[in-house]
Order: C-alpha cells, then sequence, then structure tokens
C-alpha cells in the first residue's frame, strides 16, 4: 500500500485526533431534563425528618432535605454534605462544623447557621420523634456565622454518622415557623404538605395514595459532571402501585422508568430482558427468627427456647443456602452476625452458624429434649414471603424433631403481641437508618428499653462493650469491642440467623445514576435519562 | 314519585348513621392491636409510643374517646388521619369520587352486557347461543377478580397497548380510558350476576298473558321487548343491581389494588391493618350514608317500574 507523505497525514491525523475527541466528549456528556416516572409500592406517610416513622418517608427525604454530612454510596461511612468540613476536638467533646458558602434552600433563602441550629435542636428534642436519641450526645449547639459547634456530653463515634441521618435534615426555621399551627407538630403538617428543603428536589404537586411529583430545585449547591447544578432531571413523579405484578407490566411497557421493590422470584425474568437493567443493590436488610428468650412465655408454660443449646439448635438445623434458593431466590446471602455484612463494623471473620442437623439433634438432646420441642412463630398473615420461609423452615427444624406451628396474624395484631412479649417466635427484618452499628446493637444485643428485640436476652458483657464503645473515637479499638459484641451474641442464639437480602429495583436501560444506597435511601440527584 | 316517603326515608338514614357511628367506633376498638404501635412499629419504645398515644388522646377512657368523636362529627369534622395526619373529610373528598366513578362506570357496562344479551340468551333459550352466553358468564364468574384484571391488564394493557396499565390520569378523559380496564373487569362480575336472574326473569315475562296479548294486538317485537318484556322482568334486577353496587362502593379494594386506583376501597383496608381509627370510622359512616341511599334509589325504581310495589 502506498503511504502518504507526512505532509498529508497531519490534516488526516487532526481529523481523526478531533472526530475521537467529540466522541468521548458525547460518552461523557450527562443528558439534562425530562421526567422519570418511578414506582412505588406504597405512598409517603408524613414527610417531616424529624416526626417521620417510616421507611416509605424516610427513603425519599434525602431527595427533599439535605444534612450537614451525607452517607457515602456504600453506606460505611460519611461526606462532607452542607458542612464543607467537620473538626473533632482531641478530646472528642467537641465538633466544628464549616458550612459550604452561598448554600440556598429550594426557595431560594440562604442556609444559614441559625437554620443548621434551629434543626438540630429540634431534631434532639426528647419530646419530638422517635429519633432523637440518634442525637443524644449533643449537649448544645451553637452557630456563628458559617460554623456550627457541637458540645457533646461524651465523645460520640457514631455522631458523623447521625448527622448524616435523615433527622438531622436542615430545615428552614423561617418557612417552617410560617407555616400555621399552634405547635412544633400543627406546623409540622402543615408545611410537610409541601415542604420547602435543602435537597435537590422540591415537591410540586402530591396527591395521595396516586402519584407525588417533584420538581428540581434550581438553589441546589452539588455539581454534576458538566459542571453545572444538579440534579439532571426536571421532575420525578412517584407512581404508587402497590401490585407488584401491575408495576413490573407497567415498566415492561415503558408507562414508568422504574420500579422498586421486584418480587425476588421475579428478578431472573427481568434480568434476562434486553430492555430492563435489574439491579440488586446491597443493602442492610437482614432477616431473621426473633425467639423469646424467656424461662416462661407469657400464658405461663415453660419455653424452652430459654436454653442456649436449644437456640443454637435451632440455628444449626437450618439449611440457609437451601433456603436462601427457595426465599430468596439465589439473590441473597446467609447472615454471619446480628447485622449485615454492609453495616460498619460488621465482622467478617465472623462463622455464624453453618448446616449440622446431627448437632442440632445432639444439643436438643444435651438440653434435655432427646424427643423434640413444639414451638409456635408468628408470622404476617397475606405475607407469601413468610409463609414460604416458615414452611421451609418447619420442614428444616421438623427432621430434628422441632415441631413448629405457624401462628398466621395481620401486621397490628402481631406488633401488638410481640410488644407485649406476648409470642415464642416471630419472623423479624431490619435496615440500618444511620451508618454505624450502634443502632442495631442498641436494638438486638443490648437489653434497654426494647429488651433485646424483645427476646428478653442480656449479657452483662455485652451491656458493658456496647456502653464502652459509644465513647471510644479508636476506629481500631471500636472495630475490636464490637467484633466481641458480635462474637458473644452469636454463641448466645438469641435469634436464628437466616440471610441478607438486597434491594431488588428495575429500572428502563436509558435511566443511569440511580443508586439506593445500603441504608434504603433511593439517591435520585444524579439520575439522568439517555435519549 | 311519593315525596314524603322519600323523606321518610332519608330521615331514617339517621338512626342507622347513629347505630353504625356506636358500632364501628366499639368494634375498630375491641380488635387487637393499636394504631400508635402499628404506625411507629416494633422499634419504637414505650415511652415513646405512650407519648403518641397522650398526644392523639388514645390514652383516655374509651367513653371519653367517643364523647369526643361525637362531638367532632356534630361539627361535621370526622377527625384527622393517625397515619396520614390530613383529615378524614379531605381523605374521603380526595378518594371517593374515583370509587364513585368506578362504580358507576363498572355499573354501566355491566349493564350494558347483561341486559341484550340475557334477552338474546333468553330468546333463544335452549339453544347453543344460550347456552355460549351462559357458559361465558359463568367462567368469567368463577375467576377471582384480581386474576382476571392482571389478564386484561396484561393483554390489552402492556401487550397491545389499547390501555393504560392502571393508574387514574389526571383529566377527565384519562380517567375514562384508565379506568376502562377495571371497571370491565367489575363489569364483567357483575354482568355474570344480573345475566343470570334478567334471563330467568325475561324467559318468565316471555311466556306471560299479557305480552301474547301485546304481540296478537300487532305491536312491533321491539316495542313488545322494551315496554313489556324488558320493563317487567327488570324488577328483581333492579333490586339485585343495588345489592351489587353497594358492595362495589366498599369493596372494589382488590380491583383498586391490582390496576393501582387511589380509590376508598384501599383507603378503608389500608387504614384497618393499620388501625387507623379515625378513617375507619369516618369510612364506615360514609358508606353506611351512601348504600343507604343506594337502596332508596333502588326502591324508588323498582316502584317505578312496578306500580304495584307500595311506597307508601
Amino acid at each position: 500500500m502506498k503511504r502518504l507523505p507526512i505532509h498529508r497525514k497531519t490534516p488526516v491525523r487532526v481529523a481523526l485526533a478531533l472526530m475521537a475527541a467529540l466522541s468521548v466528549g458525547q460518552s461523557l456528556a450527562v443528558t439534562r431534563g425530562g421526567q422519570m416516572i418511578y414506582g412505588r409500592y406504597a405512598d409517603s406517610l408524613f414527610l417531616d425528618p424529624v416526626l417521620n416513622d417510616a421507611n416509605l418517608d424516610i427513603w425519599i427525604l434525602t431527595n427533599l432535605y439535605d444534612t450537614l454530612l451525607q452517607p457515602t454510596d456504600d453506606g460505611k461511612s460519611v461526606r462532607p454534605g452542607l458542612a464543607s468540613a467537620f473538626v473533632l476536638s482531641a478530646d472528642g467533646k467537641t465538633m466544628r462544623l464549616t458550612m459550604r458558602p452561598g448554600i440556598k434552600f429550594a426557595d431560594g433563602s440562604a442556609i444559614t447557621s441559625g437554620d443548621v441550629k434551629w434543626s438540630l435542636d429540634r431534631a434532639r428534642n426528647p419530646d419530638n420523634g422517635a429519633w432523637n436519641n440518634l442525637l443524644d450526645s449533643i449537649a448544645s449547639v451553637a452557630a456563628s456565622g458559617n460554623t456550627v459547634t457541637l458540645t457533646l456530653k461524651h465523645p460520640d463515634p457514631s455522631l458523623p454518622a447521625a448527622l448524616a441521618t435523615f433527622n438531622s435534615a436542615i430545615m428552614s426555621q423561617k418557612l417552617f415557623n410560617a407555616a400555621p399551627g399552634a405547635n412544633d407538630a400543627a406546623k409540622a403538617k402543615a408545611f410537610a404538605e409541601k415542604p420547602i428543603g435543602s435537597g435537590p428536589f422540591m415537591v410540586s404537586d402530591w396527591k395521595r395514595g396516586s402519584y407525588m411529583v417533584l420538581k428540581r430545585n434550581p438553589y441546589y449547591w452539588k455539581k454534576g459532571e458538566d459542571g453545572k447544578a444538579l440534579p439532571y432531571l426536571d421532575t420525578l413523579r412517584f407512581e404508587i402501585i402497590p401490585d407488584d405484578n401491575t408495576r413490573i407490566l407497567k415498566l415492561q411497557a415503558g408507562e414508568i422508568q422504574g420500579a422498586e421493590f421486584i418480587p425476588l422470584s421475579r428478578v431472573a425474568e427481568l434480568k434476562a430482558n434486553s430492555k430492563l437493567n435489574m439491579q440488586l443493590f446491597p443493602s442492610t436488610k437482614v432477616n431473621d427468627i426473633i425467639m423469646n428468650n424467656r424461662p416462661k412465655l407469657k400464658d405461663g408454660t415453660a419455653n424452652p427456647l430459654s436454653d442456649v443449646r436449644v437456640r443454637q439448635a435451632m440455628n444449626y438445623a437450618v439449611n440457609r443456602d437451601a433456603l436462601i434458593q427457595l426465599v430468596t431466590f439465589g439473590t441473597g446471602k446467609p447472615m454471619k452476625s446480628f447485622m449485615s455484612s454492609s453495616t460498619p463494623l460488621f465482622d467478617a471473620s465472623q462463622k455464624g452458624y453453618g448446616y449440622d442437623p446431627a448437632k442440632a439433634k445432639a444439643l436438643l438432646s444435651a438440653a434435655g429434649f432427646k424427643n423434640g420441642i413444639d414451638v409456635s412463630s408468628m408470622a404476617t398473615s397475606g405475607s407469601a414471603d413468610d409463609l414460604a420461609l416458615l414452611t421451609a423452615l418447619q420442614q428444616m427444624w421438623g427432621a430434628v424433631g422441632i415441631r413448629l406451628k405457624i401462628e398466621q396474624l395481620d401486621t397490628a395484631t402481631k406488633t401488638a403481641r410481640y410488644r407485649a412479649n406476648d409470642f415464642q417466635m416471630r419472623t423479624g427484618a431490619w435496615t440500618d437508618d444511620i451508618a454505624d452499628p450502634s443502632e442495631i446493637t442498641g436494638y438486638y444485643a443490648v437489653a434497654g428499653a426494647t429488651e433485646a428485640a424483645h427476646t428478653g436476652f442480656k449479657n452483662d458483657t455485652i451491656e458493658k462493650l456496647f456502653v464502652q464503645s459509644q465513647q471510644e473515637t479508636s476506629r481500631v479499638k471500636r472495630t475490636g469491642l464490637y467484633r466481641q459484641i458480635q462474637t458473644i451474641y452469636t454463641n448466645a442464639a438469641p435469634t436464628v440467623y437466616l440471610f441478607e437480602t438486597p434491594y431488588p429495583v428495575a429500572l428502563l436501560k436509558n435511566v443511569k445514576g440511580f443508586i439506593q444506597i445500603p441504608l434504603g435511601n433511593n439517591i435520585f440527584e444524579r439520575t439522568s435519562l439517555e435519549k | 314519585m311519593n315525596t314524603a316517603y322519600v323523606v321518610r326515608r332519608l330521615l331514617q338514614i339517621i338512626p342507622l348513621f347513629l347505630a353504625v357511628m356506636v358500632l364501628i367506633f366499639t368494634l375498630v376498638h375491641l380488635i387487637p392491636g393499636d394504631p400508635v404501635s402499628t404506625l411507629l412499629g416494633d422499634r419504637a419504645t414505650d415511652e415513646i409510643v405512650d407519648r403518641a398515644n397522650r398526644e392523639l388522646g388514645l390514652d383516655k377512657p374509651l367513653i371519653v374517646q367517643f364523647g369526643l368523636f361525637v362531638v367532632q362529627l356534630l361539627h361535621g369534622n370526622l377527625g384527622e388521619s393517625i397515619n396520614l395526619k390530613v383529615p378524614v373529610l379531605r381523605l374521603i373528598g380526595e378518594r371517593l369520587p374515583v370509587t364513585l366513578f368506578l362504580t358507576v362506570y363498572a355499573a354501566f357496562i355491566g349493564i350494558l352486557l347483561a341486559v341484550p344479551l340475557a334477552v338474546l340468551a333468553a330468546v333463544k333459550r335452549n339453544t347453543w347461543v344460550d347456552a355460549l352466553i351462559r357458559g361465558f358468564f359463568q367462567f368469567g364468574l368463577s375467576l377471582p377478580v384480581f386474576y382476571l384484571g392482571l389478564q386484561l391488564l396484561t393483554l390489552l394493557g402492556a401487550r397491545l397497548g389499547l390501555f393504560p396499565i392502571g393508574g387514574y390520569g389526571d383529566t377527565i378523559p384519562e380517567h375514562f380510558s384508565h379506568l376502562f380496564l377495571p371497571a370491565l373487569t367489575l363489569g364483567l362480575n357483575l354482568a355474570a350476576v344480573l345475566l343470570r336472574t334478567l334471563r330467568s326473569s325475561v324467559i318468565e315475562v316471555l311466556t306471560a298473558e299479557y305480552v301474547e296479548f301485546a304481540r296478537a294486538k300487532g305491536l312491533r317485537t321491539r316495542v313488545v321487548m322494551t315496554r313489556h318484556v324488558l320493563r317487567n322482568a327488570l324488577i328483581s334486577t333492579v333490586t339485585l343491581l343495588g345489592l351489587n353496587i353497594g358492595a362495589l362502593i366498599g369493596g372494589a379494594v382488590i380491583t383498586e389494588t391490582v390496576f393501582a386506583i387511589p380509590g376508598v376501597g384501599r383507603l378503608m383496608v389500608d387504614a384497618i391493618f393499620s388501625r387507623d381509627y379515625p378513617v375507619v370510622q369516618g369510612l364506615t359512616l360514609v358508606f353506611a350514608v351512601l348504600v343507604a341511599l343506594v337502596f332508596l334509589v333502588t326502591d324508588l325504581l323498582h316502584a317505578r317500574l312496578d306500580p304495584r310495589a307500595e311506597v307508601a
């Protein structure tokens, strides 16, 4: 082949280089604008960061309100949010946060350190909501210029995570107080109808039970890949579609661009659909069986589950791999600890319980139950998942002499009986609300106000270790404390470890940048619709 | 129309209202579980639950709570939803029109299907036409509503793209379009129920002497069918229709769930499961009044069709 002389190659090379640069630029350019329609299984109830009670609210509040710090995408740490930096004093009892300059609420008014002080004081008020304990360690909040100073009662290693949690959202004191109502609760109700927040979106329309429309906050501080303000979307519409099949049908027909809570039985089918992107986001969700560890049940009968050997037997008799195939259709993984593997300070060296029916029988025999035991478990009526799970466990436990009776109850009755400790076992599930292990540990492993998830379990060593861990600022030492807590808890087996499951979300292929973090928050700020 | 009768029937709604008020308040507080624990869930401490109960007045003796409920009602206030923290009247105002739209739409489709097909089946009784019509509706009646609804959604919505998949839409034309499939689901069910009775009534009336006489007079078949046969055959069917419409108003929850329709059926079931007392109480009272009105209209229609039926 005849080669071009060098002076003739140059324009060709330049043209080729230009074409390459253009195509790279195009692939990097994010498409802005448009409306994304996302199918939710149920509507939000109450959009107040402090007074809300449900994941239905929590998981979308981050789209309306920003916090001083924000959870990282892997849910294990925090990064700057409305505060660009924070510094802890040497004794760990003072935290100084520096606010970003020029940040605004969705109505264009400035976010001031005064708003921060008011928001945090409101969130930590013991009379407000169910989440104030997350900010328990704060003694006082002082605001001056662009600095917020938190004085703590004691060093608190969970505080950065707490400042990244939904109830620490920064709200406008002026706008909230201008809402009609004689007190905080009344104002919160009025304000929550159409909140003006500090997040990437704001509510523009809400027809309860039908849809909610969020429009972009034109004053949002974060920048996208193109250097312009986020979010990329103009509007985000949540359609409420309670039936799983209908939600999937609408997605397949292209009437919606995303759908949450895809049944795990349909994951494989949607993965095979070339028009869809079936995502399994890592979560902090754990599924277990909560056992009443008390010597007697509420009706006075003796409780065999009070013997640790029986509880260990219950664990050894479970074939988790089979259960994961049967109930989660292969999407889950075995629990090794009471907390998920996505929870910070989860101890990866934990072995959990393997499947060993012979050992289960031996333990039952050693505990004096050679002929087996009769136990019962509450299940949520109408829940196909609960029924599938307990039916499988009934078979597995039956093989070692544990005869399970399943009691199907509606949620309200089940909750009432559980809170009154009137149960022997029940199906349980948990997701973390904060990127710190203290929440789940405080609930499951510590006696406290909820009696270790109402099991009645109490271990003095764990109690001591937990108190220590709540003030231990060295990550290495704190990791060690949590390793011990997890080991002791596993050996004591107050619950039956089952499996962890991901968050199953299906999206159309042109949806980019959506993420559901392990805490469950649905993050739409970087979501775009490719053309 | 007998005005005195109508006024008397309307006044009878008052004692019904009072009876339902007492009954529903008692029943809803008797079932296990409470709204605050259910809302706050497993993790809330007793202290938080107790505080919430105090704020909502749920810690007061039942008789005091009932008194407050009655006083509120007298002021036209149905209270506030514990879960949603909005006035119950507002929730009902938003959702009831949706359910009523669906109910009327379903009734219209049901009647449109049942009447001509019942007449055809009666006229062609014991032929393959009769067997086909009856068989089709028998089969339809045996299908669970959620299954039928899902199949219609899949075929007519997803595969053929003829109708939107669920929802309610934002404009009136969109409401008609979005609600066609759920109305068809309910209408098919309703038509199956009406068809049996109407077919039997038409067969009975076709052999009546006055119909023979009408034919003998030389009246056209269409006139005989509409003025004499249908008018008389519809009498018992109207009562059945009234009963079914009454049931549809509060009972279309499965259809509302499958088709993602924000109606009162779903609202009621969610409220019962979450023990949202004000919503359950408020909705039950509204249902009681609506059903009483439906029965009144049914009786008046019955009297219109059959002057022998006294409405004195």
